[in-house]
């Protein structure tokens, strides 16, 4: 079987003049530390994309590291300039996206490789997030829209469906989710978008504007007339993680704190717009901060119209343009 | 025979457990099915015992091991060393060592007879790997990478190794420990070979996204068609280093 070196492309190209496998392997081990220190500083925008398949939306920002306390000693002065793009999904990020859906459906054992490899093979829709000629390859943002009626088959789409059902249990809105996961599955897209939590929120409205652009192409492109139908949704379920106050019950508390915290800022507009929501509670084992000690991470899951989109966005942009 | 497995959607199986020829090491807090997975292959032969190490489930990289003894980082508590020292066999001395590189599963990789360490490890910890685990030890690199206990994984009979592994680091390595090597992949694609699985001479575990081209190699390469639990494997070995010499 040869083997192909795929990832360290740059370190491969690096050959030091030696002659005993010994000092080779010295070298390189010195090579290794300089390469990784010099991934850390920005480079200036390169311009054509690596791939014919993919299509390259530029982001360049300067992401600013609000850490005041390095010493003078550091080589960095706490700002790190990154480059982010946005690729189609490729078999490649598998572990990546992987990575990054491990919690999805909280502490249950389901088929998440078939799941991420259905969002990988999807390639007309989503979209993930990486760093321009990166040389780990690292995931940082993930975000697609999965047909529950088209893939219904798949073992990952069925027990994501049950796992909804399950946790839904003592809710009102079990009627409706039950019809949206059974009769109404082909009009109702799975929204999934996942991230490293410090993501800039400057990526969010392109990130989003994104998907839903290539999600009325796709209504358009697609080959056959299946597939151009799959796409038109009316509904899309989204699953999703927030912080709720754990009074948050009680009435006439005194407090100010918020009821809910979002982890993630389009969830609280979601959350909005959203036809219906409920919150669940977790099993997984939690680490909590400080500031957060009055808070108990939940699940939410939320069904948003296809049509309050375009509010979405809007208020997403003028979010975004508030916080920063 | 190679067992595929997850530890709550993880495939990191080398991670949350340890397992050598004469105990194997569980974490607490995943799934029975995975401890169950466990016991069924080996209830007979050799204790499955559930464990944390500091409080932690990442045992199987805090950890180094082998037939004749296990190494602790300082970070095991009182209780847990106890309960180590009680559920395995009275000949495993059970032993905790102060060591800055305190993630010892990374930093050591080893067989019944042979140890490969981090560069950098301390001379007083080197001498208690030769002490308590019974080897010969070798301060080695894998494909230019200095946590040689991640990215390669052995047995008594063979080894797998990252597979950025050059042939002759391959052929060096494989003299120095005197087993056949192959550099390959486990878990689809992961380079880190003893995260995603773990070994011994008669069995193996590995993640469930080891593909079956993976599995094959591992199981080639480990000898584990025709292997089975047994001290006349050792007997054997002794007597054919005997002849040799």
């Amino acid at each position: 079987m040869p083997r192909k070196p795929t990832r360290h492309r740059r370190l491969m190209n690096y050959r030091p003049l030696t002659f005993s496998p010994f000092a080779r392997q010295a070298a390189r081990v010195a090579s290794v530390c300089t390469i990784n220190r010099q991934t850390n500083i920005a480079e200036p925008n390169k311009s054509p994309p690596k791939s014919a398949g993919d299509k390259l939306v530029k982001n360049s920002l300067k992401d600013k590291n609000e850490q005041s306390e390095s010493s003078d000693e550091e080589e960095f002065d706490g700002n790190v300039q990154v480059d982010f793009a946005f690729f189609d999904p490729k078999a490649d990020d598998f572990h990546g996206v992987k990575t990054l859906l491990q919690t999805y459906l909280d502490d249950r054992e389901w088929d998440l490789s078939g799941f991420v490899d259905l969002i990988l093979e999807q390639t007309t829709v989503g979209s993930v997030v990486k760093v321009e000629d990166d040389e780990d390859n690292g995931v940082f943002a993930l975000v697609t829209a999965l047909n529950l009626g088209r893939y219904m088959d798949h073992k990952c789409i069925i027990e994501v469906k049950e796992f909804l059902l399950k946790v839904s249990q003592e809710k009102d809105v079990i009627d409706d989710l039950r019809s949206l996961l059974g009769k109404e599955a082909q009009s109702v897209g799975l929204l999934v978008s996942q991230r490293v939590t410090n993501l800039p929120p400057q990526l969010l409205p392109p990130l989003y504007d994104g998907l839903f652009k290539e999600v009325s192409w796709a209504t358009e492109d697609e080959p056959t007339e299946e597939l151009k139908n799959s796409f038109h949704f009316k509904v899309y379920i989204i699953v999703s993680k927030v912080y709720k106050h754990k009074n948050a019950d009680q009435k006439g508390k005194q407090n100010s704190d918020e009821t809910i915290i979002y982890v993630k800022p389009e969830d609280e507009i979601f959350h909005k717009l959203s036809s219906w929501s409920f919150e669940f509670s977790l099993h997984t084992p939690q680490i909590v901060a400080h500031e957060l000690r009055n808070y108990q991470q939940m699940g939410l899951v939320m069904a948003v119209k296809a049509d309050k989109i375009s509010t979405f966005q809007q208020q997403l942009q003028s979010l975004v343009e508030e916080e920063s | 025979m190679a067992t595929r497995l997850q530890f709550e959607n993880s495939c990191e199986v080398g991670v949350f457990s340890k397992l050598t020829n004469a105990y194997c090491l569980v974490s607490i807090g995943g799934s029975e099915s995975f401890y169950s997975t466990f016991e069924a292959e080996l209830a007979d032969v050799i204790p499955v015992v559930k464990t944390s190490i500091g409080g932690t489930r990442i045992i199987g990289r805090l950890c180094a091991g082998n037939k004749n003894g296990l190494l602790l980082p300082h970070t095991t508590t009182d209780q847990e060393l106890q309960h180590l020292r009680n559920s395995l066999p009275d000949q495993v001395v059970v032993q905790r060592v102060e060591e800055r590189l305190s993630a010892l599963g990374n930093c050591i990789a080893c067989n019944d007879h042979v140890a490969l360490t981090h560069p950098e490890l301390d001379r007083e910890t080197e001498e208690m790997i030769a002490d308590v685990l019974g080897v010969e030890v070798f301060r080695q690199t894998i494909a230019g990478n200095i946590l040689v206990g991640s990215y390669c994984t052995f047995s008594n009979k063979g080894g797998l190794v990252h597979p950025h592994t050059s042939v002759e680091d391959l052929d060096e390595l494989s003299t120095l420990l005197q087993v056949p090597l192959v550099a390959g992949t486990v878990n689809r694609g992961s380079e880190v070979i003893a995260a995603g699985m773990t070994v011994n001479d008669w069995t193996a575990f590995c993640g469930s996204d080891t593909t079956a081209t993976e599995v094959s190699v591992i199981e080639s390469v480990f000898k584990l068609r025709e292997a089975q639990p047994s001290a006349i494997v050792d007997e054997m070995r002794k007597s054919l280093i005997d002849s040799y010499v």
